[in-house]
C-alpha cells in the first residue's frame, strides 16, 4: 500500500439543488484526486459547496439535492453513484468517516461517549465491545485528552468543546476509516482550545496513514493541516496546487485576494487630551444572572468618543455581558455605568427615549437579529420614525440616505424581507438600523464571526468609514485578534469576567504582554505552514489550550500588575 | 349475470390493461386489485355490494374532479405569490376549500337559495321528499332542505363567532404572557389550568342552565371554554419568537407591549396560530351542536343543524336517513376544515421541505 495509491477519484461531480420548480447545478462540475494518506484542504466562501462535496465524497446527496448522472466517484475502485444505497451504507462509519462541525450537536447527549464511540465497530461486527472500548481509550490517550481512561464513560455535556472535537475525532478513528472528512471541526472553538485539536488531529491522521478531506474556510488553519490544498468558489474549482506552493505564489485572482484579506488597517485613533470625560465609563462593575455566579467582577473601561475599543477574551470570559450591562438589559449588582459622566440608568426601561437612542447594537446573528417578517424599508426606518418622528416622503429619503450609507442599491433592496438577502447584506442592514438612530456609540457584538473573510472584511471597511463620517465610537466584541488588529484603537482583554489587560492597540500588540494575552495572541494560527510544528516545538505538545491556561502563574509581575 | 356486473368488470379490466400498457405501476395496482376483490366482494355480496363499490368509486372521482377544477379556479382568480402557494395545495385541501366555499354561499345568500322561510309550515309532518321538497319535511312540516341552508347560517355563524371570541381572549392572553413574562404569565397561566380542569361540556351545560340559553351566553361560554387551549398555544409559539435578538434590538429601542406584539411577534407566530384556528372551529362547532342536540343550543324555532337531528330522531327507527342529514352537514364541514388545516400545519411545519 504506497502512499501514491489513488483512494477516492471523483470526475466531473456535478450536484443540482431543486428551487423554484427548476433543478439549479450547486457544483458545477468538480474533479478531485485523493491519494491514501493525504490531507487535502478545501476551502471556499459559505456558499461554494464544501460540504456539498464532502458529503458526496460518501455518496451523499443532502435531502432536496442530487447528483447528476454524468457525475462519477470512485473510492478505492468502487463507483459510489451506482451503488446502492445498503453498499455505500457499508462504507460509511468503517471505511469513510465525518467528522462534523459542532461535536456537542453532534453527540447524542442521551448516551456516553464510549457507547457512541463503540457503536461503528460494534455494527459493523469488526471488534467485541470489551476490545472496542480499550482502543476508544487508547484513541483518547493519543488524542491526548485528559484521562483516557475515564472521559469516555462520561455523557456530551460533561465534557468541554475542545475535548468533545477530539472525542469526535476517536469517534471517527475507531473503524480506522480510510478517508476521514473533517467539516469545519474547529470553527465554533476558542483559539487556544483549536490548537489542541488540531494538534491532535494532524497527528492522529499522520500515525494512521488515514486520508482526509478537510473543510474549512480559514486559510491559516488550513495551511497547518493539508498536503494540498484545493480553493472553491460558488461550485467551482478555482486552483488546486501544493500547499507551500500556493501559499507562496497563487495564480488566481480570488485566492490572491483571499490572501489579501488580513490586510486591512485602520489608522490608530488616540483619546482626546483635553480633558472631555469619557463617552461611556464602565465603574468596577459586578453583575451575575439570577441566582447565579458572578459572571463580571470588577469590571472598568473607558470608550472615547470617535474610537473603537476592542473586548477580546474566550467564550464565557463576559464579553457580552459587559454589553448586555452597557446597553441596560442586564442591570449591575454593583459599579456603574457613566454616559459623558452622567450616570446612565442601570435598567433600559428607566432610560429615556434621548438615552436609548445614542446606545445602539449590531448583532452576531444578523438572522436572528432582523424579523424575517418585516420588509427591509421598515426595519431601518422604524427607528427613524421612533426617534425623531420623520413620516412619509421624508422617512423615504431617510431610508434611502441609510441604504446609500451601507453601499445597498435603495430601490432594489427597499420592499424586500430580510430571508432574501445574503449574510452580509443582512449585516449591512443590521448596521443601517443601528445608525438610523443616530447614536454616538455602537455595540457590536461578533459582528464578522458569523462571515466569510472576504465579506466579513467589507463590514470592517464599512464599520471604519462610518465611523469617521459620523464621529462613532465602538466597543467592539470579538474573539478574532485578526479583527482586533485592523479596527482596534484599544484592546481590552478579558478573562473569567476580569479585565486582565487594556491599553492602545500599539501597546498591546508589542511585548512585553501579560501571559494571557500572550497566550491568545500566539495561538492565532498564522499562514506559514510550519507555524503549529514550530509553536507546538515551542510550548510542547502538552502545554497547549487548557493545559497553558492553568499554567498562567499569578505570581508573574504583570498579573499582578492588573490585580491593583 | 346482469348487465350492470358484466359493465362493471369490464371497466375495470380496461382500465388495467390500460395501465399496464402504458406502465402506471399505482394506477395498474389499484385497478386490478380492485378487480380481485370485486370477486369475492360480488360472490358474499352480490350485486348491491358491487353497485356500492361503484358508487362510491363515482363519488370519490367526482370530487376528485370537483377539487381539482376549484383549485385551477381559484389559481386563475388569486393573485400570482397566493396561486403559486395554492398550485403546491394538494387536492384534498382543495376538496376542503371547496367545501368550505359552498357552506359560505349557502350562509351568505340563504334567503335567495331555500325555497321556503325557515320557520314557515308549508306541508304535513314527515312528508316525504319530492319535486317540491326535496329531502322531505320535519316533524312540523318545515321544508327540510330550507332549514338546512338557514341552519348553515346559524350553526357556522355562532361557531365563528365563537371561536373567534375564544381566539382573540386566548392569544391576546398568551402573546402577553409570552411578552411580560413574570408574574403576569403565572397568574394567566394558573387561570387556563383552573378552566381546563373543568369538563367542557358540564362547564357549557351550567353556564347555560345558570344563564339561560341565549346566543349571546353560548358565546361567552365556549369562547371562555376554548380560551386556555388557544392561550398554552400562543404562548408557546410566542415564547419562541420573544428570544430572538430583533425583539431585544427593539425592547432596547424603547417600543412599547404592544408594538412588540402587533409588528414583531404576531406576524411570527401566525401560521400555527391560523391552523389552530381551523381546528378549534371545529371542537367548537361540534360542541355547539352537541349543545343543541341536548336543546340548550339556539332555540327552535331557528334553524339549528344540532337540533334538527334531535326533532326527527324519531324517524331513524323507521329506516329514514332524514335525520342524518344535517348530521352529515356537520361530518363534511369538519373534514373539509380538517383537510385544509393539514395542508397548513404541513407548511408551517416546513416538513414540504423534507
Amino acid at each position: 500500500m504506497s502512499k501514491k495509491d489513488v483512494l477516492l477519484k471523483i470526475r466531473n461531480l456535478k450536484i443540482q439543488g431543486y428551487s423554484n420548480e427548476t433543478w439549479v447545478d450547486i457544483i458545477k462540475g468538480v474533479d478531485l484526486t485523493l491519494h491514501r494518506g493525504e490531507v487535502m484542504g478545501l476551502i471556499g466562501e459559505s456558499g461554494a459547496g464544501k460540504s456539498t462535496i464532502g458529503a458526496a465524497a460518501m455518496g451523499y446527496a443532502r435531502d432536496g439535492t442530487r447528483i447528476t448522472e454524468d457525475s462519477t466517484i470512485e473510492f478505492d475502485g468502487m463507483e459510489l453513484t451506482t451503488a446502492t444505497e445498503e453498499e455505500r451504507r457499508a462504507l460509511r462509519g468503517s471505511r469513510i468517516a465525518y467528522v462534523a462541525q459542532s461535536a456537542a450537536a453532534s453527540f447524542n447527549p442521551a448516551h456516553k461517549l464510549i457507547d457512541q464511540h463503540t457503536e461503528a465497530p460494534l455494527q459493523y461486527r469488526i471488534k467485541k465491545r470489551m476490545e472496542a472500548q480499550e482502543d476508544a481509550v487508547d484513541l483518547y490517550r493519543r488524542l491526548r485528552l485528559p484521562n483516557p481512561e475515564e472521559i469516555g464513560f462520561r455523557y456530551p455535556h460533561q465534557v468541554s468543546g475542545g475535548q468533545l472535537q477530539r472525542a469526535m475525532t476517536a469517534m471517527a478513528m475507531s473503524c480506522r476509516p480510510d478517508l476521514i472528512i473533517f467539516d469545519e471541526p474547529t470553527t465554533a472553538l476558542d483559539v487556544t482550545t483549536q490548537i489542541e485539536v488540531l494538534a491532535a488531529i494532524r497527528d492522529i491522521v499522520d500515525q494512521f496513514n488515514t486520508a482526509a478531506l478537510y473543510i474549512t474556510h480559514d486559510l491559516a488553519v488550513v495551511a497547518q493541516m493539508a498536503d494540498t490544498i484545493k480553493v472553491l468558489l460558488k461550485g467551482e474549482e478555482v486552483e488546486e496546487a501544493p500547499t507551500a506552493q500556493m501559499l507562496d505564489n497563487p495564480k488566481e485572482d480570488y485566492t490572491k485576494s483571499l490572501w489579501a484579506v488580513r490586510s486591512f488597517t485602520s489608522p490608530q485613533r488616540y483619546r482626546p487630551t483635553d480633558g472631555t470625560p469619557p463617552l461611556i465609563s464602565v465603574k468596577n462593575v459586578d453583575a451575575s444572572y439570577t441566582g447565579g455566579e458572578k459572571v463580571l467582577d470588577d469590571v472598568s473601561f473607558d470608550i472615547y468618543e470617535g474610537m473603537t475599543v476592542a473586548v477580546v477574551g474566550e467564550s464565557g470570559s463576559g464579553k457580552s455581558t459587559t454589553a448586555r450591562v452597557i446597553t441596560g438589559l442586564l442591570p449591575p449588582s454593583k459599579g456603574e455605568v457613566l454616559f459623558k459622566g452622567e450616570p446612565f440608568p442601570p435598567d433600559y426601561r428607566q432610560r429615556s427615549r434621548e438615552e436609548l437612542r445614542q446606545c445602539q447594537m449590531i448583532y452576531q446573528m444578523a438572522d436572528t437579529a432582523l424579523n424575517p417578517k418585516v420588509r427591509i424599508s421598515e426595519i431601518i426606518g422604524r427607528p427613524a420614525q421612533f426617534y425623531s418622528g420623520l413620516r412619509g416622503v421624508k422617512l423615504k429619503n431617510r431610508v434611502d440616505e441609510l441604504l446609500d450609507l451601507i453601499e445597498l442599491e435603495p430601490s432594489q433592496y427597499y420592499n424586500r424581507y430580510p430571508p432574501e438577502l445574503s449574510g452580509g447584506q443582512k449585516q449591512r442592514i443590521g448596521i443601517a438600523r443601528a445608525l438610523a438612530a443616530e447614536p454616538t456609540f455602537i455595540v457590536c457584538d461578533e459582528v464578522t464571526s458569523a462571515l466569510d473573510q472576504l465579506v466579513a472584511e467589507g463590514i470592517l471597511r464599512l464599520l471604519d468609514r462610518l465611523q469617521d463620517e459620523l464621529k462613532l465610537a465602538y466597543m467592539f466584541i470579538t474573539h478574532d485578534l485578526a479583527t482586533v488588529r485592523s479596527i482596534a484603537d484599544e484592546v481590552v482583554v478579558m478573562q473569567h469576567g476580569k479585565v486582565v489587560e487594556q491599553g492602545p492597540k500599539e501597546e498591546m500588540f508589542t511585548p512585553p504582554h501579560h501571559p494571557y494575552t500572550d497566550l491568545l495572541l500566539s495561538s492565532v494560527p498564522e499562514m506559514d505552514p510550519n507555524w503549529l510544528t514550530t509553536l507546538l516545538e515551542e510550548r510542547g505538545v502538552d502545554n497547549v489550550g487548557d493545559a497553558a491556561l492553568a499554567q498562567i502563574s499569578p505570581d508573574d509581575e504583570k498579573v499582578a500588575g492588573t490585580k491593583v | 349475470m346482469s348487465a350492470f356486473v358484466i359493465i362493471y368488470y369490464a371497466i375495470l379490466l380496461a382500465v388495467s390493461c390500460l395501465a399496464a400498457y402504458f406502465n402506471q405501476r399505482t394506477i395498474f395496482l389499484a385497478a386490478f386489485s380492485l378487480t380481485l376483490v370485486s370477486f369475492v366482494l360480488g360472490i358474499v355480496g352480490g350485486v348491491p355490494a358491487l353497485r356500492f363499490v361503484a358508487i362510491s368509486a363515482v363519488v370519490l372521482g367526482a370530487a376528485a374532479m370537483i377539487s381539482f377544477a376549484f383549485r385551477e379556479f381559484l389559481i386563475v382568480l388569486a393573485p400570482k405569490e397566493l396561486a403559486k402557494e395554492l398550485r403546491t395545495a394538494p387536492l384534498t385541501a382543495a376538496f376542503g376549500m371547496f367545501v368550505i366555499f359552498t357552506y359560505a354561499v349557502a350562509a351568505i345568500l340563504a334567503p335567495w337559495i331555500a325555497p321556503y322561510g325557515e320557520a314557515q309550515v308549508v306541508t304535513s309532518a314527515f312528508a316525504p321528499p319530492d319535486s317540491n321538497f326535496l329531502l322531505g319535511a320535519d316533524q312540523l312540516g318545515r321544508d327540510m332542505f330550507s332549514r338546512l341552508v338557514y341552519g348553515t347560517r346559524n350553526s357556522v355563524g355562532l361557531a365563528l363567532t365563537a371561536t373567534t371570541a375564544a381566539f382573540i381572549l386566548g392569544a391576546s392572553a398568551g402573546l402577553l404572557a409570552a411578552t411580560k413574562g413574570g408574574w403576569l404569565d403565572q397568574i394567566l397561566g394558573r387561570i387556563a389550568d383552573v378552566i381546563m380542569s373543568i369538563p367542557s361540556l358540564i362547564f357549557a351545560l351550567l353556564m347555560l342552565s345558570i344563564f339561560g340559553p341565549s346566543v349571546t351566553v353560548i358565546i361567552c361560554a365556549v369562547a371562555i371554554i376554548y380560551a386556555p387551549r388557544v392561550f398554552r398555544l400562543t404562548r408557546a409559539v410566542a415564547g419562541n419568537v420573544v428570544v430572538m435578538d430583533y425583539i431585544e434590538a427593539a425592547k432596547l429601542r424603547g417600543e412599547g407591549t404592544f408594538y412588540l406584539i402587533r409588528r414583531e411577534i404576531l406576524p411570527n407566530s401566525t401560521a400555527p396560530l391560523i391552523a389552530e384556528y381551523g381546528l378549534e372551529f371545529c371542537f367548537v362547532f361540534l360542541l355547539v351542536a352537541g349543545l343543541s342536540f341536548l336543546g340548550l343550543g339556539i332555540q327552535p324555532p331557528t334553524a339549528d343543524w344540532g337540533s334538527m337531528v334531535r326533532e326527527n330522531a324519531t324517524l331513524i327507527s323507521f329506516g329514514e336517513i332524514t335525520p342524518l342529514i344535517p348530521a352529515a352537514a356537520i361530518a363534511l364541514l369538519t373534514v373539509g376544515v380538517n383537510f385544509v388545516v393539514d395542508w397548513m400545519l404541513f407548511r408551517s411545519s416546513g416538513l414540504k421541505e423534507q
